[in-house]
């Protein structure tokens, strides 16, 4: 029990430094970013200058003038009420644009992720039962490549290739913009067509990464003497492939699994924006480019706190998994 | 000249380690790709010349005599670009891993050696690196401060990445620090200093050295990522900047005589990474003899 | 008597980087149905490797080259894939050395239980359990206590007797137990021996113990086998291998156990090491540590030769022994 309690301070610690370095990074930023808004909203809206200026400090939730240290506690304070604060962009609060965004995110990297896991593992299984089989150069030299691809090159192929050439499936979006969204079927066809790239990219770039992983566990574990003792006992060759090497070397891989959920939280954001897809990933590089410094912070905060809490859950989970293990207090 | 005719010391370090990467095929062909574009970084940009007139009739050709990678979308020489973006590249990924490892050193030095509640401040520090996931603080310091040249660039990406690294040669130091010939060495009244850099810093090098290449390959992917997504505006001949404007603005991803213009970028970065690889698994080789068939 | 085992001229050879290693040199051995046959020899001496020719489960990169194991008078070495499956642990289980990590460590004991018995024939959880429990209670083990647990949580001693329950699980007709007290403490040895003798005794067991311990062979067994580097060099009643023994490596092993009485530097180990199985010495392995050793040893390997009822020897120069 205190061993939990442990992990969690630290986890708490973790996050509560990350939130103070967020708010140091960008409220320190060179030039004054409230003013570019404040002219572009004046601008838009035929205001004066000072009046925009006024409105941007309301819409962002701070006055730069403040010192230092009050603007910091108003952050927490925001914080703690759960307000991760205001996209300049899109003139509303980032938990609505993450109540926008997360679903989409959420749909393809959970898919994408279970279907390159599973997978991944299988092959990987497969290939260290089997010692000397065809699969096995042919799946070392697929991680060797796709390890040395950056995932943006093979989304920006799968883009260049399938959908601007040979134009099999859409170049972006989530779903046709015709369409009104909703449970009909050409809507839900059309999500479906909309994220077969994204999830291929995905899919195509860390399937072997898992495979590799899942084969290092298992040659390892093939080497324990319980293998060989269930040979002994005449158990058949695939309930041992499985029931006692499989179940043995995964292990290790749940708990890289945790984290990857967990990180998905923060969005793919190449993949997201390379289709123009409207997830988290997408959100912040539209950010980050745009300078929208609320909605950068907001979207961050949300993704270290995911990561956190995600690398906290997979260390007690695999402690649950594994038998053996207790939780090093 | 004979073998024997070479000093030992100039034997182990450069000869035996050579002839070992010889006999590994893969790591044989990592150096060898890892020394074109060393050269390419190098004395390309000398040899090369590059012209930059936009000639809009001569946009998107596909290889030739002349130009053996095409052209890009305003008429410029394909292959020109790469030569000349390779630097930067390079340097910049160069820069990085140096940035990022002696950072790393440093803290990983201090925590081992120091131990106590410096060690427990420095681990807490190094977790937060290492939990909070990289990339999307380098776009946001990236979107925060404008970064213009290779050096800023490198410093950017070292800011977060000496995580894993630290860990490691604190472990390594504090498993050094139990050995006898430290005790030996502060019996004998050696400074610290000295034991530091004559009897630590040895024996952490060779990890280094084969953590420096993955730290290469993770800068360029980090810095194209950035470039890619408009964050770091270079100068066109960047590989990533070229790949940005293929994407994004030249509308080549729509043609398809464009493929060598957006194909050579990706091939090189490819490349490098592979060779990279290679070559860093036949230095494993080097350090690990266990590893050696 | 028919022999429930018999092994003739077994060669198994290790393909290893630095050349060939015979593991077992020519090896022929019986075991009669009923007995407590215990092989001797100190490690690398082959028995190990022996025991698993018996079963076919040499581990790579070791293989069996030659010769002929015979048990219930079917061919082992010549059954398919399947039938050796179904042969394996049916008719021959093993208790492997340091048997702590013979067990799946992510499943409960109940389930390996139960894994084993279903492999070979269809029969429900309720009848495996029944099973299961009724030997768990005659290694004094308890059942409800046991079954439910992962192995880490059971001690190496409890382990040890889970093993020996898993062993016994189908009814086979012999069982090989490979060192199987060396990794527990003196008290324990002594429980597990007493547990053999008693399962031995009510279930009719033949057994083959391989040990490098004299103390537990003069304790259970009824004929022993010696083996050196790879080769039989002896075999035969206990009563006449520790008051008469025939072979130079034997009366060296009798000789440097420890007894209980007298003083520790008494202690007669026998000289020298064990030979380099890349590259064994020409004529009789032992022949270096040999206090008889003459020039023909050094030259002729010496045949196992029949010199009594079921007693064998492999020495030039026997009759002078003892």
């Amino acid at each position: 029990m205190l061993a939990i309690v442990k992990r969690v301070g630290i986890a708490l610690i973790t996050l509560f430094i990350v939130m103070t370095l967020t708010f140091l990074l960008i409220h320190k930023v060179p030039g004054d970013p409230l003013y570019m808004w404040a002219v572009e909203l004046a601008q838009e809206y035929g205001m004066r200058i000072e009046e925009a200026y006024e409105e941007v400090k309301v819409m962002y939730g701070y006055d730069p003038n403040e010192p230092l240290s009050r603007q910091y506690i108003n952050y927490i304070k925001g914080l703690l009420r759960g307000n991760l604060g205001t996209s300049m962009i899109y003139r509303m609060s980032v938990n609505k644009i993450l109540v926008k965004a997360l679903p989409w995110t959420v749909f393809v990297l959970s898919v994408s992720l279970l279907t390159s896991f599973v997978v991944g593992m299988l092959m990987g299984m497969v290939i260290a039962w089997k010692r000397k089989t065809a699969l096995d150069p042919i799946v070392t030299a697929y991680a060797a490549f796709t390890g040395a691809t950056p995932d943006y090159i093979t989304a920006l192929a799968l883009l260049i290739i399938f959908a601007a050439n040979l134009k099999l499936l859409p170049m972006k979006g989530a779903y046709d913009s015709a369409l009104t969204p909703g449970f009909n079927w050409p809507f839900i066809k059309s999500v479906l067509h909309h994220a077969v790239l994204p999830i291929s990219a995905y899919v195509f770039e860390n399937t072997a990464a898992w495979a590799m992983a899942m084969k290092g566990s298992a040659v390892s574990v093939l080497g324990e003497d319980y293998i060989m003792a269930a040979r002994a006992r005449g158990l058949k060759e695939r309930r041992i492939m499985v029931f006692y090497m499989g179940r043995n070397a995964v292990l290790p891989l749940v708990t890289s699994l945790a984290i990857a959920l967990g990180v998905m939280l923060g969005g793919a954001t190449f993949i997201e924006t390379i289709f123009a897809y409207p997830g988290i990933g997408w959100f912040f590089g539209q950010a980050t480019t745009r300078m929208d410094f609320g909605l950068m912070q907001g979207l961050f905060l949300m993704t270290a706190a995911a990561t956190i809490f995600s690398n906290l859950l997979a260390d007690i989970l695999y402690s649950r998994l594994d038998p053996r293990i207790k939780l090093a207090e | 000249m004979s073998v024997a005719a070479i000093p030992v010391r100039l034997y182990r370090s450069i000869y035996e380690p050579f002839i070992i990467i010889r006999r590994n095929r893969r790591a044989f062909i990592g150096l060898i790709i890892l020394g074109i574009f060393a050269l390419m970084a190098t004395v390309g940009p000398e040899v090369v010349p590059l012209d930059t007139t936009q000639r809009f009739d001569k946009r998107f050709q596909w290889p030739s005599l002349e130009h053996p990678l095409g052209t890009d979308h305003v008429g410029r020489d394909t292959f020109q670009q790469i030569v000349h973006g390779s630097r930067d590249v390079l340097l910049t990924a160069f820069l990085a891993a140096v940035f990022t490892t002696g950072i790393a050193i440093t803290i990983g030095m201090l925590a081992g050696l120091q131990g106590g509640t410096v060690d427990a401040l420095l681990m807490l520090l190094t977790n937060v690196i290492l939990t909070v996931p990289n990339f999307p603080v380098m776009m946001i310091i990236a979107s925060v401060w404008k970064v213009k040249d290779p050096v800023s660039l490198g410093v950017l990406l070292s800011v977060w990445t000496w995580g894993g690294l630290a860990r490691a040669i604190r472990s390594q130091i504090l498993s050094l620090k139990e050995r006898e010939f430290i005790e030996a060495a502060r019996a004998l009244g050696l400074s610290t200093f000295h034991i530091v850099f004559r009897e630590l810093l040895p024996n952490v090098m060779p990890y280094v050295a084969i953590n420096f290449f993955s730290l290469m390959r993770g800068a360029i992917t980090a810095s194209v990522g950035l470039m890619f997504l408009g964050l770091v505006p270079f100068k066109s001949t960047n590989w990533g900047m070229m790949l940005n404007l293929a994407a994004w603005q030249a509308g080549a991803i729509y043609v398809p005589k464009a493929l060598f213009y957006f194909g050579s970028p990706m091939a090189c970065i490819i490349l490098f990474q592979l060779g990279a690889f290679f070559f860093a698994s036949g230095l494993d080789e080097v350090v690990n003899p266990r590893l050696r068939t | 008597m028919i022999p429930l085992l018999s092994i003739r001229d077994l060669v198994v050879e290790f393909d290893l980087a630095r050349g060939a290693l015979r593991a077992v040199n020519r090896a022929s051995l019986d075991v009669q149905p009923g007995e407590v046959m215990a092989v001797v020899g100190e490690s690398g001496s082959g028995k190990s490797t022996l025991a698993f020719s018996i079963l076919n489960l040499v581990p790579p990169p070791g293989k069996i080259v030659n010769g002929e194991i015979l048990f219930d008078s079917k061919d082992v070495l010549s059954l398919s894939e399947e039938e050796l499956r179904k042969y394996r642990w049916k008719e021959v289980a093993m208790v492997f050395q340091a048997a702590q990590n013979a067990m799946n460590p992510v499943m409960r004991i109940a389930d390996q239980m139960i894994d084993t018995a279903q492999a070979h024939g269809k029969l429900s959880r309720g009848e495996v359990l029944e099973k299961a429990s009724e030997l768990l209670r005659m290694v004094r083990l308890e059942p409800s206590q046991v079954l439910h647990s992962y192995p880490h949580e059971l001690s190496g001693g409890m382990r040890q007797r889970v093993i020996i329950v898993l062993s016994l699980l189908l009814d086979p007709k012999m069982l090989i137990l490979d060192e199987p007290t060396t990794a527990l403490d003196v008290v324990t040895q002594a429980y597990i021996l007493d547990i053999l003798a008693e399962i031995r005794q009510k279930l009719g067991l033949t057994m083959m113990l391989l040990t490098h311990d004299m103390s537990i062979v003069a304790k259970i067994a009824d004929r022993v086998t010696v083996m050196y580097a790879g080769k039989i060099m002896e075999v035969g009643r206990i009563e006449e291998i520790f008051y008469d023994a025939k072979h130079p490596y034997t009366v060296g092993l009798i000789n440097a156990a420890p007894s209980l009485v007298g003083d520790i530097a008494d202690k007669k180990p026998i000289p020298g090491s064990p030979p380099n199985l890349l590259n064994p010495p020409p004529g009789c392995p032992f022949h270096p540590r040999c206090a008889y050793a003459t020039d023909r040893c050094r030259e002729e390997e010496p045949e196992l030769k029949e010199i009594g009822d079921g007693r064998l020897v492999a020495c030039h120069n026997w009759w002078l022994i003892g």
